[in-house]
């Protein structure tokens, strides 16, 4: 089970609305490498995960990967507040309003939908973990194309916070597939 | 393992990996950020603190 905290992880300020950052940054909601790929990915993952550190490592980091969905959903949010439907039209988020007006929905920059086809579940700890590595490593990658993209100081920090998470993971699932080594070459000699 | 595969890591430095395997260091304990700036920098770890260097234009930016 889980245990809500109504607050952020992270501020997610905005300076200023911003229509074309809010059409780039849902590819971090509902996009092939985004913070709802991630979460539940690990979510599921850690089924067959072999020790309760692996277990763990992706129950801890699927879950704050939920809180960067929220971070990121914010963010979407404000940059569209108060914006006239003329404008989302003229800026490319018409097709956006006819299906949602302001709602948040799980699609990409494209409005391509997002689909389980994006994550896996392999069921085999090595290449599971290699996947969550490659995950952590692509949305780093967008982080720095969407922090490429913006002129807003406040978008740029938030942005640049959850960046650093990734690298972070990285490092604890890189770690997790060392010691899962170490647990599958142990069992041999027993 | 194979005997060659036994032949070939004793051949190299020991302190190396096996081959077709991935490989992240461990991180050691060493210090910590306060709570506060952990917040601001992404993480309480100053070694895995990797701030982007951003695009100023053009070119490709492998900043760390």
């Amino acid at each position: 089970m889980w245990v809500y905290e109504k607050k952020l992880q992270y501020p997610a300020n905005v300076c200023k609305p911003d229509i074309k950052m809010a059409k780039f940054l849902i590819a971090q909601y509902g996009g092939p490498d985004g913070e709802l790929a991630a979460a539940l990915r690990y979510q599921t993952q850690r089924y067959t995960m072999p020790t309760g550190q692996s277990k763990a490592t992706l129950t801890d980091i699927g879950t704050e990967e939920l809180a960067h969905l929220e971070i990121i959903a914010t963010m979407v949010f404000k940059l569209l507040k108060g914006v006239p439907v003329e404008q989302l039209k003229k800026e490319g988020l018409g097709e956006n309003y006819v299906e949602h007006d302001r709602g948040i929905f799980y699609n990409d920059t494209t409005g391509t939908l997002w689909t389980a086809a994006y994550i896996q579940a392999k069921g085999d700890v090595i290449a599971d973990l290699h996947e969550d590595m490659a995950a952590e490593e692509k949305a780093r990658a967008t982080y720095e194309h969407l922090i490429n993209l913006t002129d807003d100081p406040c978008v740029k920090d938030t942005l640049k916070f959850l960046r650093e998470r990734e690298i972070v993971h990285f490092q604890r699932f890189g770690e997790t597939l060392g010691r899962v080594r170490e647990h599958l070459e142990g069992k041999k000699y027993f | 393992m194979n005997e060659y595969y036994n032949q070939y890591m004793q051949s190299c430095n020991t302190s190396q990996k096996g081959l077709a395997e991935a490989y992240v260091p461990f991180q050691k304990y060493i210090s910590a950020y306060s709570p506060e700036q952990g917040l601001v920098r992404g993480t309480i770890f100053p070694e895995l603190d990797k701030p982007y260097m951003e695009k100023k234009s053009g070119g490709i930016n492998y900043g760390c």
